[in-house]
């Protein structure tokens, strides 16, 4: 047993217990630090590891979202199988985009803008799509909050404070295993060079659309979650590019590429802006937008200090890193 | 056209050409290599050797020609079908994943037709140990010098377990006693393990020490080939090297 993965199985086992300490406000803070982990960690399969830009991941939120949500509404369908309907929407969504991008060769910037556009677009559409409520939103029956019905995803925010960990734990795993295995060598191979990637004997554009779908995949259940805790789906607000900034800042500050990066850098955004609102209202101020610019701020220092995010420099510090071996422990 | 002491021909380029707009970069070249050769391809700066390597690998589409490997065609099959068919490639402008470690950047290669990471660890150290570079296996491939990154392009294509090993210039800006030590690999691999050799090199030492066919490239046709003396000695191929005299 390694130091890293001691540390890791401790940090658990605190999350664990977590609630027991925590107010209803903390509680609510914590689900959105694991939920930002999980998302973020489903982002940087697609750049951290594979090196493909995306700018709009509010579209793969959006879309399981609204895909779940509306099953349960009209049709009654559990959460549990409309999650099921969700990845595969957001798999294909995702494979459409890949689609364009790599088989015309849209790389980079313009990659970037791809995933904006969808995204944007997917928005308006939503905004006239009546039968999820179009902009007036959609809204899911809310039930009693003190009886827990694990079924249909209804109940008391400590129920979602442990899918929360569910689903940040799951991707952490699923992260790891992936870059452990040739498809994790293959995408970090596309990501440093694709020309030599291909000489090596990657199929350079079955695996980008690999790393594509898997993290629309992912983020497809970040969007049930996100349906089912706030109840509510506004197609301004969920598909809104702001929250698909919001998504890449975790594992941007945290450290891209990395497996701690995005819960790391979740933690910090999530307790610095909570922080700061927190600690404005006590005194007595509220200034609209200020957890933007704080956003910008944070996302500023940490390019201009640390370049690679927050986990290699503290990873190096406390001896998690083991350099060069094989990549599964020191970028972990 | 096999070479004399050769085996069957396990690369056949016949008549490929490549137009570059206006450039005619590599014209109807033909050339044959046997298995279990080792064959150098030699010619003046811009003289489409990189091009007709960059054909043979997959990373451009002959205008015309065939190419065959193990009797069937490759022309125009993409880069990864290519080495999944059996030929490693080096670049000449090194070319490593630099985020990632020594081993790390083999083991992309060594996971050819296989998702077994001990496979693929296993193949990429026996590679790495081949060129002499396991002690480095943990650096990271950003911080090598230039001589051990032209290593790694190679420790990476053998790791992918090919039959045809394609080597772009690996010898450049080495220092003689390098040079020995690297011909003396590939001599061994050669030996030892059957892969057959197709290397573009301007180190004649190299040459005369490995090669023993040489195809000579000018102005993007093959003007020349034989035994590395046989070819040297030609006047055409020295002329093209040093230029005729003026007046000519």
């Amino acid at each position: 047993m390694n130091r890293s993965k001691t540390a890791l199985l401790a940090l658990l086992a605190v999350l664990l217990i977590a609630p027991l300490a925590l107010d209803r406000y903390l509680l609510s803070v914590m689900i959105l630090i694991l939920y930002l982990a999980y998302v973020g960690q489903a982002w940087n399969i697609m750049m951290g590891f594979c090196g493909q830009l995306s700018i709009g991941h509010a579209l793969y939120v959006g879309l399981g979202a609204y895909t779940a949500a509306a099953l349960y509404q009209h049709f009654g369908v559990i959460p549990w199988l409309g999650m099921i309907v969700a990845v595969a929407v957001c798999v294909a969504a995702a494979s459409i985009v890949g689609w364009l991008a790599f088989r015309f060769g849209i790389g980079g910037t313009y990659f970037a803008l791809l995933t904006i556009a969808f995204a944007e677009f997917t928005r308006i559409g939503f905004d006239h799509f009546d039968w999820v409520g179009a902009s007036g939103g959609l809204f899911l029956r809310v039930e009693q909050q003190g009886n827990i019905d694990l079924l249909n995803l209804r109940g008391h925010p400590l129920m979602f404070y442990y899918l929360a960990l569910a689903l940040a734990v799951s991707g952490f795993v699923l992260s790891a295993w992936l870059l452990r295995g040739r498809a994790g060598f293959y995408f970090r191979a596309i990501r440093d060079n694709e020309d030599s990637a291909r000489a090596a004997g990657v199929d350079v554009f079955r695996y980008k659309m690999f790393a594509v779908q898997i993290s629309g995949g992912m983020t497809a259940l970040a969007g049930v979650f996100f349906a089912f805790y706030y109840n509510n789906l506004f197609p301004e607000q969920i598909f809104n590019i702001g929250r698909s900034i919001e998504i890449i800042l975790a594992p941007i500050i945290g450290g891209i590429g990395t497996l701690f990066g995005p819960i790391l850098g979740a933690a910090v955004v999530t307790v610095l802006s909570e922080g700061i609102t927190e600690a404005l209202a006590a005194a007595g101020y509220e200034i609209p937008g200020v957890r933007q610019i704080l956003y910008g701020v944070a996302l500023g220092l940490s390019i201009m200090f640390m370049p690679h995010g927050i986990w290699p420099v503290i990873a190096r510090r406390f001896g998690f890193a083991r350099p060069g071996t094989e990549g599964d422990d020191d970028r972990a | 056209m096999t070479g004399p002491d050769a085996g069957p021909a396990l690369l056949e380029v016949s008549g490929v050409s490549k137009h570059f707009r206006g450039l005619k970069a590599v014209s109807s070249a033909t050339l044959t290599v046997g298995e279990g050769e080792i064959v150098a391809l030699i010619g003046p700066n811009g003289a489409g050797k990189t091009t007709l390597f960059n054909l043979v690998a997959g990373a451009l589409m002959p205008d015309e020609g065939q190419i065959r490997f193990r009797g069937r065609s490759i022309a125009g099959r993409r880069p990864d079908q290519v080495c999944a068919a059996g030929i490693g490639r080096t670049f000449q402008i090194v070319k490593p994943f630099a985020d990632l470690s020594v081993i790390e950047n083999v083991m992309v290669g060594g996971f050819r037709g296989t998702a077994d990471r001990r496979l693929a660890r296993a193949r990429a150290e026996e590679a790495l140990r081949a060129l002499d570079m396991w002690d480095q296996h943990a650096r990271m491939a950003s911080a090598l010098t230039l001589p051990d990154r032209k290593r790694l392009e190679v420790a990476r294509a053998l790791a992918s377990q090919p039959t045809l090993l394609l080597l772009d210039e690996v010898m450049a800006g080495l220092r003689p006693t390098e040079t020995d030590l690297m011909v003396a690999a590939f001599r061994r691999l050669n030996a030892e393990r059957g892969v057959t050799i197709l290397l573009i090199e301007h180190v004649m030492r190299a040459v005369m020490a490995l090669a023993q066919r040489v195809y000579v490239l000018h102005h993007g046709e093959i003007i020349a080939s034989g035994t590395p003396r046989q070819v040297t000695s030609n006047p055409q191929v020295v002329a093209s090297y040093l230029g005729t005299v003026a007046g000519h």
